[in-house]
């Protein structure tokens, strides 16, 4: 039967990416219908239970600042906080929070439910309802048709999946869930290019059965930070300690005796796995010359005993599973409770996606999260987001949001996958984003947030905190310039400094050996002037990074001096001198020449 | 880009007129198959073998034809050469037949455009092509090989092949501070930095000569009057260019001559000489001269021998300080390296030889009028440093020596970074763009190839 309602978007999956699809077709006032196998596991964390990282926070900064699920929900759930790359520069200082899976989980059901325009359904689709080359409408299980303008597939590794331990092998999409056969078998027979990748979890320890005493304990940060912009520290729960043990040259014997009963090194697995999260296998044969590996313990949750290995997943037996594990300290009468395994999935090349992550060869239908080729929950939700804002302008009828590789990760990230593809898990970096330096978690918003209010993305709330903001760092920035220091006054004085003439506030923070602190400290600034503070950091890093700023301004310039030049379609590209051959065979414009190839056409 | 997928394309190799051999060259997709046509016996790849050319019944011509099967051949795609006789007619009917087939003409500089797309050549090898084939001079010829074969590509290449390795220890520090992998400390950055900055350098004063090599040098005369410039200039020459004359002021203008010495192109620039004068038209002879003090790459400054009477006035120091006084306020802005003094008319007075002295600056002893000494002060313009004089044997273009400019003062600021303790994103980000500059002379390299390089030499992943 047909569902009475009509929709204008309707997003298959409920994990991260389709999540924030979700909500934020929802947020733009789109009527949002989101389908899930299983609404009891939306916003499941089928990973490690963790949220952020170097590279993977300046993504979270960003759906942040679009007013997207996953910062606050982090924040909901979070119970250790730390910064990495803190004594680093403030471009590449990232946050990253373990997160209570059963949190996490309410966190992002909560927001969902309370979300306007947003309707849940909990039913398998098993085929697209596809007209005039259009895609239409999604038709489930039961025979339910569901017909909307737009529809975002963000079905994960559901595609397809399955779940190898040792030599034994069946069909999952993640352990204890049916994969999406049905879809996957329709979905191969359309036009698009399909590939397997692999991706692994180690088995995961009851903490019961560990030796704490004899670990490393990692606490949290303190002061702690927090992920969304909107969160104040007292949101998160009560915060626990993380450990580290080792794996030592018995563990590595282990492996390296089974390894031919290793999934992966048996040559039962076709898909390829990432390189910066290789198994434990992988690294015993790859790094034979290391004696030992760290091993990350993560805490799953507040209410339950199970750990998270994170540094040992595998696809051994579980009988070797259980003997390596136990050959580590701290671990040696570990119980596992749950294996580990290695999972194949199909993924659909991400170069026959349009950068709005509409398919190029069926108009209405959107692509987002691992289904793309990438891993991670914080790639798979930038991208939702982006597919989610996207699916909602075409069913208003607004020009897609493509944000650029110098105004947005998430710009680097489409760029990347849409003219390279990936042949692995695609994760992201902070070297992927040449423009880094501009690129900041502090500064997200001030990039964003004003093309999300535009797109009708953004919320009071966050509206009138940016303002407020933005109005803090005007103040900042007019007091530095203005204020004077003079040779041996008071000022000069609080700051450690011997002058030979006056200057101005904010030329003694272009010093490297003044901070935003010292400035701070010298002008009494009371501690709990938070909002002031952070405009007087911002400050800070805007006038240390100045000169190289302004010499990537320069770069983004030559660069988008020849952007956005439509190429007529009757071009032929087949006479153009000096074009590869994968330029030539389409038909394009110069934005969408991948990054390396554009520096050719500035000269 | 493969052979199979590239049209095919004809041309005359050889070039036009009349001439004992004319070759046509075909490249492309049937290249084997077009020609198999033409010719009576089965083309073997890389066998010369003769036959009747014949299209339609018709003989066109006879001689060898070659068949270089892809991807060993010049381009990388099939090609097939047809040396037949070299007359305009004969090649013309050859080629329209062939183009009557399937094959087109090819663009000016088609096919090493496809050898480069083939990675065959790398830009600079291309670049080299053309250099090789408008060389004025043998040793620009034979630098313009050098760096067909890769010479300067080698070199560009082992100093990105450095920095990679550099920037893969900086990036990982950056992307991977929580794994336990051990990564280099500051100093060692910074040693290998200073060491980077340095053979910059070094490739850079190679690359500069290169450029010289193949475009030139520009050599300024100038002097007094009457010390004798002119008459050099004719004596290099070898012809009356200069008017010469016994009356000082003769020469009012710069004349430009070139020339082609032992090998080396130069460009020689005779100016008016200085002097204090109330001639209008000679002031501007004179101003002019002295802007050659900016533009020209060497500055001889031209000392008669019979003004320096007394033995200490021919001590280098004594030469130099002349040289630089006459030369007036733009001197400051020559360096060492780029000054060099001629003293003129030893036929008239021997002046007493200089002691071996401690200077950038080289002295010649020349005699115009008897063209004694004009070799040596030829190699000694050319050949400044005669260490590098070997290894400078490659083309440069201002294209490579600005971006290993470039290159060099990105380095220097990395360096600057560091020492600043500015933060490794900083170091990082000099690091990066002087890598893509690098990367503009042979060929980029991107983001994903980068952290290939961390996760072959690092174990990252928890």
């Amino acid at each position: 039967m047909d569902f009475p309602d009509r929709f204008d978007v309707i997003v298959i999956g409920g994990g991260h990416a389709g999540t924030e699809a979700a909500a934020a077709a929802a947020r733009m006032g789109a009527k949002t219908l989101l389908l899930t196998q299983n609404i009891e596991t939306i916003g499941q964390m089928s990973c490690n239970p963790a949220i952020g990282g170097i590279g993977k926070s300046h993504l979270v900064a960003e759906i942040d600042a679009l007013d997207g699920v996953m910062g606050q929900a982090t924040d909901q759930a979070g119970i250790h906080f730390r910064v990495l790359n803190a004594s680093k520069g403030p471009a590449v200082r990232a946050t990253r929070a373990q997160a209570d899976r059963a949190l996490y989980k309410n966190a992002v059901r909560n927001i969902l439910e309370h979300q306007p325009n947003l309707s849940l359904f909990q039913q398998s689709v098993v085929d697209l309802v596809v007209e005039d080359e259009k895609v239409v409408g999604c038709e489930t299980e039961m025979g339910l048709v569901f017909r909307a303008q737009s529809v975002v597939l963000t079905t994960g590794t559901f595609l397809g999946g399955r779940i190898h331990i040792g030599h034994e092998q069946h069909p999952g999409g993640r352990a204890g869930d049916a994969p999406a056969n049905a879809l996957a078998a329709r979905l191969r027979a359309l036009p698009f290019r399909v590939g397997r990748l692999k991706t692994g979890t180690p088995p995961r320890i009851d903490g019961r059965s560990v030796d704490f005493s004899e670990l490393e304990h990692q606490p949290g940060d303190d002061p702690r930070p927090v992920m969304s912009q909107l969160s104040r520290r007292d949101v998160h729960p009560r915060q626990v300690h993380c450990h580290i043990t080792y794996t030592n040259e018995q563990t590595h014997q282990i492996i390296h005796d089974n390894l031919a009963q290793s999934a992966m090194y048996s040559g039962n697995i076709e898909g390829v796995g990432p390189r910066y999260c290789p198994s434990i296998e992988d690294k015993v044969v790859r790094f034979a010359d290391k004696p030992s590996h760290q091993i990350f313990i993560e805490p799953e949750g507040l209410n339950t005993t199970e750990l998270y290995p994170n540094g040992i997943s595998t696809s051994l037996p579980f009988a070797v599973q259980l003997q390596f594990v136990r050959s580590m300290v701290g671990f040696t009468n570990a119980h596992i409770s749950r294996p580990g395994y290695a999972i194949e999935y199909d993924y659909f090349d991400p170069r026959d996606l349009q950068h709005s992550l509409e398919t190029k060869a069926l108009e209405g239908l959107f692509f987002a999260g691992q289904i793309n080729g990438t891993t991670g929950y914080e790639e798979a939700g930038a991208q939702g987001l982006l597919a989610g804002i996207n699916a909602a302008c075409r069913a208003q009828g607004k020009d897609p949001w493509e944000p650029r590789r110098d105004e947005a990760y998430i710009g680097v990230m489409v760029d990347d996958l849409i003219h390279l593809g990936t042949t692995e898990p695609y994760r992201m970096f902070t070297s992927r984003a040449a423009f880094r330096l501009r690129l900041r978690q502090d500064n997200a918003d001030q990039r964003l947030m004003e093309q999300g209010m535009a797109l009708g993305l953004i919320g009071p709330q966050r509206q009138a905190a940016y303002a407020a903001k933005m109005q803090a760092l005007q103040q900042t920035a007019a007091q530095l310039v203005k204020t004077q220091v003079f040779p041996a006054s008071d000022l000069a004085q609080a700051l450690g400094l011997e002058l030979r003439r006056e200057t101005t506030l904010q030329e003694c923070l272009k010093r490297p050996e003044i901070s935003a602190e010292d400035i701070a400290k010298a002008l009494h600034m009371p501690a709990d002037e938070e909002v002031a503070f952070k405009a007087l950091q911002q400050f800070e890093i805007e006038t240390k990074y100045a000169g190289y700023i302004k010499r990537q301004d320069e770069e983004i310039e030559k660069i988008r001096r020849h952007e956005g030049l439509r190429i007529p379609s009757d071009l032929n590209f087949t006479q153009i001198d000096g074009l590869s051959n994968e330029l030539r065979q389409n038909s394009i414009t110069t934005d969408q020449i991948p990054w390396p190839e554009q520096r050719a056409f500035r000269e | 880009m493969t052979a199979s997928d590239t049209d095919l394309i004809c041309a005359i190799a050889t070039p036009p007129g009349e001439g004992g051999v004319g070759v046509i060259r075909l490249s492309g997709r049937g290249a084997k198959t077009l020609a198999q046509t033409f010719v009576r016996y089965e083309l073997q790849s890389r066998q010369a073998q003769y036959s009747r050319f014949v299209a339609d019944g018709e003989v066109l011509d006879d001689g060898i034809v070659i068949w270089f099967a892809s991807p060993n051949s010049y381009t990388g795609e099939d090609v097939v050469e047809l040396q037949g006789h070299g007359g305009p007619i004969v090649q013309q009917n050859l080629l329209q037949a062939l183009c009557a087939r399937g094959a087109r003409l090819a663009r000016p500089g088609e096919f090493s455009e496809r050898a480069f797309l083939n990675g065959k050549l790398d830009l600079v090898q291309a670049e080299a092509v053309a250099d090789l084939i408008a060389a004025k001079s043998k040793l620009a010829a034979k630098a313009a090989r050098s760096s067909l074969q890769g010479i300067f590509s080698a070199q560009v290449a082992g100093l990105a092949a450095r920095l990679l390795n550099l920037r893969v220890e900086i990036e990982a520090a950056i992307d991977f501070p929580d794994e336990d992998i051990e990564i280099l400390q500051q100093a060692q950055v910074r040693q290998k930095l200073a060491g980077l900055s340095e053979d910059v350098h070094t490739l850079l004063r190679q690359a500069e000569q290169g450029r010289r090599l193949s475009q030139g040098l520009t050599v300024a005369l100038l002097g007094e009057p009457n010390v004798g410039k002119s008459s050099l200039l004719n004596a290099l020459a070898g012809e009356e260019a200069a008017i010469v004359t016994a009356i000082p002021g003769t020469t009012r203008d710069l004349l430009k001559v070139d020339v082609v010495i032992d090998g080396m192109p130069l460009r020689l620039v005779d100016t008016a000489g200085l002097r204090e004068s109330d001639d209008a038209v000679e002031q501007i002879g004179i101003e002019r001269a002295r802007q050659q003090i900016y533009s020209a790459d060497r500055v001889a400054v031209v000392l008669a021998a019979t003004d320096l009477a007394d033995a200490n006035d021919s001590t280098l120091a004594n030469c130099i300080a002349r040289a630089r006084a006459q030369l007036g306020a733009a001197a400051d802005s020559l360096s060492a390296d780029a000054l060099h003094i001629v003293i003129n008319k030893i036929d008239l007075h021997e002046p007493t030889l200089p002691s071996v002295e401690q200077s950038e600056t080289r002295l010649s002893l020349v005699s115009a009028t008897e063209q004694r000494g004009l070799q040596e002060f030829v190699a000694a313009l050319v050949n400044h440093q005669s260490a590098d004089a070997e290894a400078a044997n490659f083309t440069a273009r201002a294209r490579h020596v600005q971006a290993l400019t470039r290159v060099g003062s990105l380095l220097q600021q990395a360096q600057q970074a560091l020492g600043d303790q500015a933060g490794p994103e900083l170091v990082a980000e000099d690091c990066q763009l002087a890598h893509q500059t690098l990367g503009e002379i042979v060929g980029t390299i991107s983001p994903d190839d980068l952290l290939g390089e961390i996760f072959s030499s690092f174990c990252i992943g928890k």
